[in-house]
Parts: structure tokens; C-alpha cells; sequence
């Protein structure tokens, strides 16, 4: 602790001292005077005994999470600090391989200074190129992934038509660094101004992009002949969007990546996507197209958990459900190779119509199917087993200032042997209804009720969840998830949140079900709990 | 005892910057659904001294969408009781980028909606959960809220009039 807070002090003593009165006396001459903001975000569980759930809490029944971040901004100049502290880590937050799981540490510091068409950041920082296919660094407190890299980057406009972007650094792995270097460049053509065309309302845009990332990992001690100890990746991108059409594509080449989850593959990886997009009065659709082949880029060779230290992004090409039934049954992305599709459809009727009442009435509907590859190194191919399938529709209507209703259809086909492998495939169907009653402006009731039926694994669900809010900022929830099929269990929760401005704190009762969790093609296993849940965020600046 | 000295002399020099300093914008450019590149500092700069809302969201955030919806429904009508600006910021990352600017026409929301596709104006302005809302006026930040429930929009509207 004594070693933090040196750390702590030392830090904001640099950004204190490069704003010594004297040099304060020039900047305010500027109308530029700093700016301090900052967040806090904790999470803290009490862990009971539940056996018929599995839940059975370590002798240690108190975890917690703790994420403080501070950014001092003065005109080009800015800096900050994040410190984590995991007194120990809530159960499941961490791969099991992490054996610091009871530590807290400043993880991130860094320091930027910036033009207008320039910057440059030393320190710790995120970065994405592209879509992320081919590098993205990014945080996600929830799934517990942090992979910033650790050393500059610089970006800079050099003409009004191109962007650059160059990256160099190691990756984060939880409070330590990997023993690989990172580098890499990003750059964007603007194709309107690069040919002086004068943009109008309707004018569309094109640009091209393109990526080089390298990685280094220089301690290979086997005995393989012309081990890769460097790994290329190159990418090309094209971005087109209109008025009402969007369109973009994205090709990734990825040099020999032996690594531990590949079993020391020499294959090559290469992926390849597709986004359109087509909108026009209360109308939108989507459909996305993705094919890839060994893409999973990391930046240890001998990490085997997907949330330390990955290198590029590949998010599940499916639907993010806020139904409770149906995240049972949760896609992950298969980075040995796959082919899929998805589509989205967003219309809403207009109000003063028949249909769309006072206040118009929205439908949704999405599509979403995932393919092995015919053959795991042909790219766009489309194999002979189903992966993944996700139907559903969605229909939305305000009745009136007082009364909103959902109700929803959802058919889902799930290979689960991809997450176990003697589990069987899964052909599920959920119904979903919900309805917001507001009594008064401040005053209100939200219920939905679901059910999940499916003929094997451990036969059907339903849920039910009402939340009241009788006078904002109070809110309380409680929710039940019911297997009546086979195990007869509960997982109920109940729980209240108050909010004040940006601050907010919530505490809950329940069980969590254990399963996997999964975040943009990220996911860890949460164990089953039983116990108390409360959380506290808030955001300050002066 | 050294180390408090210390400690104090840093809290000193630190809240002198503290009580002298005014907001300061991050300075981000992101792409609009509009296809315009926007950057906030001069957003805020451009608006002077009309309200202007900005609110975080995403198209997996069911609260954040319920807000939206509430405030496009009133957004006419709250116009013309005071004038302001509004703009929302998705955090869709790459997994659901593709799906915000067909969410937003199919929605036929009245405003323009950023794509801050790595949360990068997110981190900068330090937001943890969304849904966020923060107004600025005058080149400050004069208030922000977290979280929605119900009837939340009417506090919004009370706090832009009450500006």
C-alpha cells in the first residue's frame, strides 16, 4: 500500500509540477486552465453456501473490485493514472491461471499531448484498427479484460485527406506486461478530399484504409526449425456510406502464428467481412457477412485464456439479448474458422396511422447463422456443420403516455459440444412479453415475463421480473429464472439501486447461475453464487 | 511526518489548480450517422449559450434505448418550450457498429447520433455504465446523470429549462 500511494503521489506531483505557478501565470494568459475528472466503480460479493445450485464460497466470503481512474486535462496536455484493486477478485473474474488474484496495483498511466492534427501518448493506451479484426485494445470491467498496450503511439493528420495512426508497446496481462512487442500502423485515405470533390448533404463518402501489425516473441526455447518468433499481419479496408446506403468491407492476412490454442499450428490465419446497410424513412437493414480462418492473434504464444492479452477483436457475429432465457444459450466466436451471417430489419409504422397508433409502433427482427468452413483453411466457404442459428422478432408499441408493451419470438439452433463436448445440440424457442406502466410522471411499474422451451439439455425455463420505481432516484427489482424441466432450481434476485446525479449504487440478493459469460467474443465462466451483490460507480471533475 | 508535510504541500498545489480551472473538452473526432465528422470540444464550443445534451448509449442497452425513445417522443414539443441541442453517442464496439445508423433511421429519431466505436469519448469523460447523459453550456459541463428509470426524461427536461 505504502508502495501505491508513493506511486500515486509521484504521479500527480509530475502533472502538478509541469503547471508551476510560473508556467500557470502563461497558460491562464491562454484562457487554458486545467481540469481534473475522474471515476470510481467498485463491486464487492458476500458469498453463502447454496448446494443445490453449486454454490460453495472459499473461505474468504468477501471479494471485491475496485477501479479508480483520474485524468488531469490542461489545454494539449493531458495525463492520468488507473488503479485496480481486487481485495480478492470476485469469484470467477479472473482465468484460473492468475494466481495474483488478491492485489491491487496502478495498471495504466500515461501522458499525451496533442495539436490539432496531431498527438502523441506515452503510457498506457487503447487503439483500434479497422473493425479491431487485425488490433484492438480495449477494457471491459465486466468480462474483466484490460489489453492495453504499454509504450506510444502517435497519430497525425499529414494532409486533410490521410490519417495515420503508429503503435509500439506491450501488451497488459492482468498486472503485468507479456514479453512480446507490438507495433504497428494504421492508415486512412479520405477519397472526397484526397480528389477536392465539394461535399453536399448528399454527396457520399468513400475512404480506404489500411493496417500493418507485427508482433515479436522472441523466447521461443523449442526445437522447431524456423520457429516464427515475429508474426505479420496486413489489412485493407473500403468504407462507402451515402445517404441511405453504408457499405464496408475488410480483408485481414495473418503470417505462420504457432501458439498454444491453435496446438503450434504453421497455417495461416485470414479473414475477410462485409457490413451494408440500407436506411429510408423509419426504415433500416443491416446484413453483415464474416468469414474467417485461424484468427486467433495473441500476444503470448503460451497464454491459453482468450482474456489476457489478445490482440484483435472478433466478436461474435450475433445478437446481444436482454432476455434472461435466452443468454442460456450464449455463441462464441470460433476462431479456428467459420462462415456466418446477420441480418437486423427496423421499421416503425408511423404514428396517426391505424397501426402505429398515437405514437407509432417498431418492429425488429434479426437473423444471425454461423457455419463451420467447408475446409479450415478455405476462407468464404461454408462447411457441413451449423454452428450457430438465432431467428427472433420483436414487436414494440406506446399505447399511450401511460402504457408501453414488447412482446418477442426467438427459434435458436446451438452446437453446444463447442463449449462441452458431451453436451447435445440445442433447438430452443423463447416467448417473451413486457409492459411499462407509468402511474405518475415519476411513478412506475415494469414487468416481463419469458419462457424457454427446449426438448433436451436441462428442459425448459421461465422467468418473470418486475421493477418499481416510485420516485426516481429509488428503483427496486425482483426476478426469478425457473428451470422446471430438470433441476427445479431458483435463481431469484431481488434488489434496490439509488441514483444522485452520476452517482449510483445498487445492492442485490440472489443466485447466480454458473455458465459462461460471455462480451464481444470474449468469455469467462462464472461460478454458480448465492449471496449479496452491491455496487457503487461515480463520476466527478471540477 | 515528512510524508505528510508532503502529502499536504501536493494537496495544496493540486486544489490551487482545482479552484482556478474551468472545464476542458476532450477534443475527439468521431463519425456521425449523419456521416459528419464531429468533434466535441468544438461542438460544445459552437453551441455557446444553448443547452446542449449529450447522451451515451448503445443498441444492446435496453434502459439507454427506453430513454431515447422517451425523450424523441417529447423532443418537438420540449423545443419549443427551450430551444437545445441534443446528440447521442453509441459505444456499439464492432460487434453491433453496423447495427446503430439502421437502429437510428428505423427508430426515426429526431437527432443526430456520434459512433464512438472504442469508447474513447467515453473514457475520456470518465463514464463507467451507460446510460450517461451530459449537458454542456456556456464550454462547461454543468451536469450529468447516470443510470434511467422511468420518468427520468421529465427530470431532464426540468434541468435544460431550469438553465
Amino acid at each position: 500500500m505504502k508502495n501505491v500511494m508513493k506511486k500515486v503521489i509521484a504521479l500527480l506531483c509530475l502533472t502538478s509540477f509541469c503547471f508551476t505557478p510560473s508556467i500557470y501565470a502563461q497558460i491562464t494568459s491562454e484562457n487554458i486552465n486545467g481540469h481534473f475528472t475522474g471515476s470510481y466503480e467498485n463491486i464487492t460479493q458476500y458469498y453463502m453456501k447454496d448446494t443445490s445450485i453449486g454454490a460453495f464460497p472459499t473461505n474468504e466470503k468477501i471479494a471485491s473490485n475496485g477501479f479508480f481512474k483520474l485524468d488531469y486535462n490542461n489545454g494539449n496536455f493531458s495525463s492520468g493514472i488507473q488503479y485496480e484493486s481486487y481485495m480478492p477478485a470476485i469469484n470467477g473474474y479472473f482465468a484460473p491461471s492468475v494466481i495474483d488474484a488478491n492485489k491491487s496495483k496502478i495498471v495504466n498511466k500515461y501522458f499525451k499531448y496533442s495539436k490539432e492534427h496531431f498527438y502523441i501518448q506515452a503510457g498506457d493506451f487503447y487503439e483500434q484498427f479497422g473493425s479491431g479484426l487485425i488490433y484492438r485494445s480495449y477494457e471491459n470491467r465486466q468480462i474483466g479484460i484490460n489489453n492495453a498496450l504499454e509504450g506510444f503511439k502517435a497519430y497525425v493528420e499529414p494532409t486533410d485527406f490521410m490519417k495515420v495512426k503508429v503503435i509500439y508497446g506491450r501488451t497488459r496481462e492482468v498486472f503485468d506486461y507479456s514479453n512480446a512487442l507490438t507495433r504497428g500502423i494504421d492508415a486512412e485515405i479520405n477519397i472526397n478530399s484526397l480528389l477536392r470533390i465539394i461535399a453536399t448533404e448528399k454527396t457520399p463518402t468513400v475512404s480506404i484504409g489500411g493496417s500493418y501489425v507485427s508482433k515479436f516473441q522472441g523466447d521461443y526455447t523449442g526445437t522447431i526449425e524456423n520457429f516464427p518468433t515475429t508474426v505479420n499481419a496486413y489489412a485493407t479496408r473500403l468504407d462507402f456510406t451515402s445517404n441511405s446506403i453504408s457499405i464496408n468491407a475488410e480483408y485481414v492476412d495473418k503470417s505462420k502464428d504457432p501458439h498454444l490454442v491453435n496446438n503450434m499450428s504453421f497455417k495461416k490465419g485470414s479473414a475477410f467481412q462485409v457490413n451494408s446497410s440500407f436506411t429510408k424513412n423509419n426504415f433500416g437493414a443491416n446484413i453483415s457477412f464474416r468469414s474467417l480462418t485461424n484468427m486467433d492473434f495473441r500476444s503470448n504464444r503460451n497464454q491459453e485464456f482468450a482474456s489476457i492479452g489478445p490482440l484483435n477483436f472478433l466478436p461474435s457475429l450475433t445478437k446481444q439479448h436482454d432476455n434472461l432465457t435466452s443468454n442460456l444459450y450464449i455463441y462464441n466466436t470460433q476462431p479456428k474458422g467459420e462462415s456466418g451471417i446477420q441480418s437486423d430489419v427496423y421499421y416503425t409504422i408511423k404514428s396517426g396511422t391505424k397501426l402505429g397508433g398515437k405514437y407509432g409502433t417498431t418492429i425488429s427482427g434479426n437473423l444471425s447463422y454461423i457455419e463451420s468452413l467447408n475446409d479450415s483453411s478455405e476462407l468464404l466457404s461454408f462447411g457441413k456443420t451449423k454452428y450457430f442459428k438465432d431467428a427472433n422478432l420483436e414487436i414494440k408499441k406506446k399505447w399511450n403516455k401511460k402504457l408501453e408493451t414488447t412482446i418477442s419470438y426467438q427459434s435458436i439452433f446451438f452446437k453446444a459440444a463447442l463449449q462441452s463436448a458431451s453436451r447435445p445440440n440445442i433447438n430452443a424457442t423463447v416467448i417473451a412479453g413486457g409492459m411499462i406502466y407509468k402511474f405518475k410522471p415519476k411513478k412506475s411499474l415494469r414487468i416481463k415475463l419469458e419462457h424457454l422451451s427446449v426438448a433436451n439439455d436441462q428442459g425448459n425455463w421461465a422467468s418473470a421480473l418486475s421493477e418499481f420505481s416510485f420516485s426516481s432516484p429509488y428503483a427496486f427489482f425482483a426476478s426469478d429464472l425457473y428451470n422446471y424441466g430438470d433441476t427445479k432450481d431458483h435463481y431469484y434476485n431481488i434488489g434496490t439501486s439509488v441514483t444522485k446525479q452520476s452517482t449510483r449504487f445498487s445492492l442485490a440478493f440472489g443466485k447466480q447461475r454458473a455458465g459462461l459469460f460471455c462480451v464481444g467474443g470474449v468469455c469467462r465462466f462464472v461460478p454458480a453464487a448465492f449471496g449479496f451483490t452491491a455496487s457503487l460507480t461515480t463520476t466527478f471533475s471540477n | 511526518m515528512k510524508k505528510r508535510i508532503l502529502v499536504f504541500i501536493i494537496s495544496v498545489v493540486l486544489l490551487a489548480h482545482v479552484a482556478k480551472s474551468q472545464e476542458n473538452i476532450p477534443s475527439i473526432k468521431l463519425k456521425a450517422v449523419s456521416g459528419k465528422i464531429i468533434d466535441l470540444r468544438d461542438l460544445v464550443a459552437n453551441t455557446k449559450d444553448t443547452v446542449l445534451v449529450v447522451s451515451f448509449w448503445a443498441t444492446w442497452c435496453m434502459p439507454c434505448i427506453a430513454e431515447l425513445d422517451n425523450i424523441n417522443d417529447e423532443f418537438e414539443e420540449q423545443q419549443t418550450l427551450k430551444p437545445f441541442k441534443f446528440y447521442g453517442v453509441a459505444i456499439d464496439d464492432a460487434r453491433t457498429t453496423q447495427r446503430v445508423k439502421p437502429f437510428v433511421k428505423g427508430k426515426g429519431w429526431k437527432f443526430d447520433v456520434l459512433m464512438d466505436v472504442n469508447s474513447e469519448l467515453k473514457r475520456a469523460l470518465n463514464i463507467t455504465d451507460v446510460p450517461h447523459v451530459i449537458i454542456f453550456k456556456n464550454g462547461k459541463l454543468v451536469s450529468r446523470h447516470t443510470g434511467y428509470i422511468t420518468g427520468d426524461e421529465n427530470n431532464l427536461f426540468e434541468t435544460i429549462k431550469g438553465l
